[in-house]
């Protein structure tokens, strides 16, 4: 059920990642240390919402008072910054399913995370990733 | 017994308290529990004494203020003030600060003083970040200013709310007692900002001119709930004022306003609510039940004899140490339950003083000591450590020391004004 997914390294430089994320519509990327072991996942509401300024998240009804032009440079916090700086100090708990897991399983581990995503791992090598469409599309196909 | 219970409950719920170690309303709740569950007061004493019971004009004022405050919130009306106020300024940091302190201090009176730093901040953070500037001096400056401001009337901080109900004092008494001290310590804060906060005011005139590109207009979320809250809070300050004219208390005028609130502004419950601090209603009504208990087996009249006799029956000595121990403890601890626990001590005091003018002067020195003394720590009033929370979520957090240095610096300054003019108002040209 694992795919092939994007995977970037946390030492990776933001502004690709979130490239990545915008022209290819992803639901996340999985982030991945130095070595390869799958780190975390940055969903891409996460990133959706680091671009809201602090200030916005913490009252709302600032977000029309920036001009547009303000608003149209909101991504440019991202330049010049890791993927690291993006994975919030309380990150969620990485959604990883062994690749013998059943739908079921995939589906609970995804459910109680709240993650669209999850690492698939084959001993302590990761071999891809299955997605929440994915998954849907796996449940949705009759046994043969 | 009794005493004894009563004693080590309050004295064990304080460290408590003070210390954090568990939530404050639990640890309020539970040395009420106690002193309950052990017959140092009944039901009686807790539910219907106002001597010794919770105390329901301050729960219901704070209710009802929540309430109207809570809806008034999303209007975007406070934001629209500050926006319009940082344009006004041209971009020049110093002005932004000084127009933003004073709007703070203001809103304070009125509004709580954490509802009013939760406003600020947010606006101040977009301001400095259009500037490019750090925010930390006018996050510091603006809580400082709640405080400052929240001591000029009844409702502005939680201390005053609780002194008035103890004293019989109204809204038009801190009018004519405690605003005008208020102005003058606001004065002398703007004048000492640029010493104080000195280096933080450099100007880059491309960066200021984005201040003017912002819009305020588009924070006002609805404008006709904005009038609405408006009349109402207008209706209910003047109800306030008219105390004496019309005898409605001002626990009953802030309920009805709220009421009135929520029907003209079809408020659903989730939003007119949302603004309801209810653990800290709690927390009130937990204190009171423990303080009712020292109360009721003599402990604060003991203690109000010690200080009679600790200060030889001198009213001006006792208004000034009052005045400093006050703002020395509450810098330290948490100042509502400090003032929860000396009003009650303070009322016997004052009852031996035989001049009206001087015993009415310990409860000025009360609200003055308590609410200036929340300046001095981070921890001293709960709007710093709401400030402190959303720097830090903001990527610019303040130490514990870098408030603190400021704050006890401005308490002192505070304190040195409040305390001639005590002597001066109350004692030489009384």
């Amino acid at each position: 059920m694992a795919e092939d997914f994007p995977v970037i390294s946390a030492e990776s430089d933001a502004w690709e990642a979130v490239t990545q994320l915008a022209e290819q519509r992803l639901p996340g990327l999985v982030v991945t240390d130095p070595a390869g072991k799958p780190l975390s996942i940055l969903p891409t509401a996460q990133v959706v919402r680091i671009l809201v300024p602090s200030y916005v998240q913490d009252d709302p009804s600032l977000a029309g008072v920036l001009s547009e032009s303000m608003a149209d440079r909101v991504a440019d916090k991202l330049r010049g910054k890791k993927v690291q700086a993006f994975i919030p100090d309380d990150a969620p708990e990485l959604a990883v399913v062994n690749d013998d897991d059943t739908i079921v399983e995939v589906a609970a581990v995804m459910a109680r995370l709240r993650c669209p995503l999850a690492a698939v791992m084959r001993g302590e090598e990761m071999i891809g990733v299955i997605t929440a469409s994915r998954l849907l599309q796996l449940a949705l196909t009759p046994p043969r | 017994m009794s005493t004894g219970i009563a004693n080590t409950v309050f004295v064990v719920a304080y460290v408590l308290i003070a210390t954090e170690k568990i939530p404050k309303m639990v640890a309020a709740l539970a040395g009420a529990g106690l002193v309950l569950a052990f017959g140092v007061v009944g039901s009686a004493d807790a539910f219907y004494s106002h001597d010794t019971g919770i105390d329901w004009d301050v729960i219901f004022l704070l209710l009802g203020m929540m309430i109207i405050v809570g809806v008034l919130r999303r209007t975007g009306a406070f934001e629209y003030i500050a926006i319009w106020a940082a344009k006004r300024a041209k971009g020049s940091p110093l002005r932004i600060m000084i127009l933003l302190v004073l709007i703070t201090a203001v809103a304070s009176a009125f509004l709580d003083n954490v509802t009013t730093v939760l406003l600020i901040a947010p606006v101040t953070l977009l301001v400095c970040d259009r500037l490019g500037i750090n925010p930390i001096p006018f996050l510091i400056a603006e809580v400082l200013a709640s405080n400052i401001g929240g001591a000029a009337t009844l409702i502005g901080d939680p201390p005053n709310i609780i002194i008035a109900s103890r004293a019989g004092l109204t809204f038009n008494d801190f009018l004519i007692h405690m605003t005008p001290i208020v102005a003058i310590e606001l004065v002398v804060f703007t004048l000492v900002l640029p010493w104080l906060f000195r280096g933080s005011f450099a100007i880059d005139p491309e960066r200021a001119a984005e201040v003017m590109e912002l819009n305020e207009r588009e924070a006002i979320q609805d404008t006709r709930l904005l009038v609405k809250c408006g009349a109402v809070l207008f209706v209910v300050l003047a109800a306030f004022v008219t105390h004496s004219v019309h005898h409605v208390d001002p626990s009953i005028v802030a309920l009805l306003g709220a009421g009135v609130l929520v029907l003209i502004s079809g408020s659903q419950p989730e939003h007119f609510l949302a603004g309801v601090e209810w653990e800290t209603l709690l927390f009130f009504a937990g204190l009171f039940v423990m303080v009712g208990a020292l109360v009721k087996t003599g402990v604060i009249g003991d203690l109000a004899e010690l200080a009679t006799d600790a200060t030889g029956g001198n009213a001006l000595l006792a208004v000034m140490l009052i005045l400093f121990v006050s703002a020395l403890l509450s810098g330290i601890i948490d100042n509502i339950p400090y003032v929860a626990t000396m009003s009650p001590l303070v009322l016997d005091l004052s009852q031996s003083i035989a001049n009206p003018v001087h015993a009415e002067a310990l409860w000025w020195s009360l609200a003055l000591g308590a609410d200036f003394g929340g300046n001095m720590t981070a921890v001293g009033a709960s709007a710093n450590v709401v400030v402190l929370g959303i720097a830090a979520r903001a990527g610019t957090p303040i130490s514990f020391w870098e408030f603190t240095k400021k704050g006890a610096i401005v308490t002192v300054i505070t304190i040195a004004v409040a305390a001639p003019y005590l002597w001066l108002r109350y004692f030489l040209l009384a």
